[in-house]
């Protein structure tokens, strides 16, 4: 039970108090560069998910049982990125198999994960937390990946609204955009301390 | 501690094929270099960095491999070829959601060949080229014709209408003028035209044909319905610029522009006939003659205009005339 709880707190911690985007602005190239529609912001944030989940289990894995037992440390941001690479290739293959709409909307979105910045920090992030066992590791990096998603639904959802609203003309585009990023930040500034 | 750099490039120099360990020439480099970090024990400890990173490439290789071909997705060269050629304007006139979906489409059916209005015959011709089948003489290009020559000043209004300025939102309220045919005069197809080539000249869309490509995206939009694409065979093109319906004399109290059903275009010439009111053309057998400008000239309205690049001012009606010559 005292298991489940730590991973349930270091889960909700990742999604909500450690959110990569709203406490590292980390990935904020597609939290405002997809955000427009909330099916294309849901599609792009399962992607990233999916590769956050895989490339965060997989180069912990990779941390834990190869480069640490062999004193490499030194080679982790190479062998990162080499799988990191991997995963985003694979999903990019997948999705142009099965979401060939999807495919089409992300664009340049989609091969640029691998240079999404939330991935490569929750690889790193893995080991600055003193990650020590493989549940772990599955469970935060999912939970980054989740808590990019619901970053970026929300501003989605508000950028939606936005686009009908009647903005000032020197705000509209980007500025509006950025404000909003801001604001939401400060919202989630209020789950801080919650989880230790 | 001792840069990695030097740990992967022995690496690299170590697991060369046919090479028996480092060069001597580096070696000795880097020794002049008085870096004093060549050592056996370096070898040692670097070569395990070079076969985890070796394995992980291959593993990864190897998946990706696997994956490509369980994934593939069959992409026709001819369909990427035609891809290219399309304009790019996404603006769907071919009937397809954009040139990503047109051209697999016609790809598979050269029936649709066409079909691109803004490419136009040079699209099609290039399309065709690369199909390798040669294209059939091509009707006119079509361009939308708006079916109402009403300026502010022409309408009759029975009330200020101060709602959301979109023609589909007017059109919901009844009233929003006078006539319950003529154009609204708030833009929608302005703001649907991807070529900037309509814009509305004093209550009245008006087409810039220079720049009109065609593509039908304002006659979809509008929500009384009045632009119509038709088969510009010539140009100008002979129209008539009215859709109303009601009998004459209500037309008349509404629009001094409107078509009243009088049938004087018909007694002129063939290609006109009234039903319903109002006077309709036959745009596809169009051919320019003493009897259609005659008809022209007759019309008592004026509804009967040219439209195109060389279009002359719709001339004033009749009874306009008459105020003007006598004044």
């Amino acid at each position: 039970m005292d298991r489940f709880t730590a991973l349930l707190m270091g889960f909700l911690s990742v999604v909500l108090v450690n959110n990569f985007v709203f406490t590292k602005f980390l990935g904020t190239c597609p939290y405002l560069g997809v955000s427009g529609r909330i099916d294309r912001a849901f599609g792009m944030g399962l992607a990233v998910t999916f590769v956050t989940a895989l490339s965060g289990t997989l180069t912990w894995m990779v941390d834990a049982w190869v480069l640490t037992p062999l004193h490499l440390e030194i080679a982790r941001y190479i062998c990162y990125i080499v799988i990191i690479a991997g995963a985003v290739q694979l999903v990019e293959m997948y999705v142009r198999k099965f979401f060939p709409s999807l495919y089409d909307a992300f664009g340049i979105f989609l091969p640029l994960i691998s240079t999404n910045c939330v991935i490569l920090g929750i690889c790193l992030f893995l080991d600055v937390w003193g990650t020590n066992n493989l549940l772990e590791a599955v469970v935060i990096s999912t939970g980054t990946g989740i808590g990019f998603t619901v970053a970026i639904c929300i501003m989605a959802a508000i950028r939606e609204e936005l686009a009908l609203s009647d903005v000032p003309e020197a705000l509209q585009g980007a500025p509006i955009t950025l404000i909003t990023a801001g604001l939401l930040t400060l919202a989630f500034m209020g789950f801080a301390g919650m989880i230790k | 501690m001792t840069p990695s750099i030097y740990y992967l490039l022995f690496t690299i120099f170590d697991l060369l094929p046919g090479s028996s360990g480092r060069p001597d020439a580096y070696v000795s480099l880097l020794h002049n270099l008085q870096l004093s970090i060549v050592n056996s024990q370096l070898w040692s400890s670097a070569w395990p960095a070079g076969v985890t990173m070796l394995g992980l490439g291959l593993v990864f290789a190897i998946v990706l491999l696997v994956a490509s071909e369980r994934l593939k997705v069959p992409v026709d060269p001819q369909v990427e070829q035609i891809h290219q050629v399309l304009p790019h304007v996404e603006c769907g006139a071919c009937g397809f959601a954009g040139c990503g979906q047109y051209a697999p489409a016609v790809r598979n059916d050269p029936q649709l060949l066409g079909k691109c209005a803004p490419g136009g015959p040079t699209v099609a011709a290039q399309i065709a080229a690369i199909l390798n089948i040669q294209i059939s003489g091509q009707g006119a290009p079509v361009r939308p014709i708006i079916r109402c020559r009403a300026h502010t000043g022409d309408r009759t209004y029975f009330a200020h209408y101060r709602g959301i300025p979109s023609c589909t939102a007017a059109n919901a309220l009844a009233n929003a003028q006078a006539c319950k045919f003529g154009c609204l005069g708030f833009g929608d197809c302005v703001r649907s035209c991807k070529f900037g080539a309509l814009r509305v000249v004093d209550g009245l869309a008006t087409v810039n044909y220079e720049k009109c490509t065609g593509c039908g995206g304002c006659s979809k939009v509008c929500p009384r319905n009045l632009i119509v694409m038709v088969p510009f065979s010539h140009d100008p093109m002979m129209t008539v610029a009215c859709r109303s319906k009601e009998n004459g004399k209500t037309t008349r109290a509404m629009c001094q522009v409107g078509c009243i059903g009088c049938g004087l275009c018909a007694k002129q010439s063939d290609a006109f006939k009234v039903e319903d009111n109002l006077a309709r053309m036959d745009y596809a057998s169009y051919q320019p003659s003493g009897q259609n400008e005659a008809a022209c000239k007759k019309c008592p309205t004026g509804v009967i205009v040219y439209r195109g690049k060389s279009a002359p001012a719709p001339q004033p009606p009749k009874a306009r005339q008459a105020a003007s010559s006598t004044a």
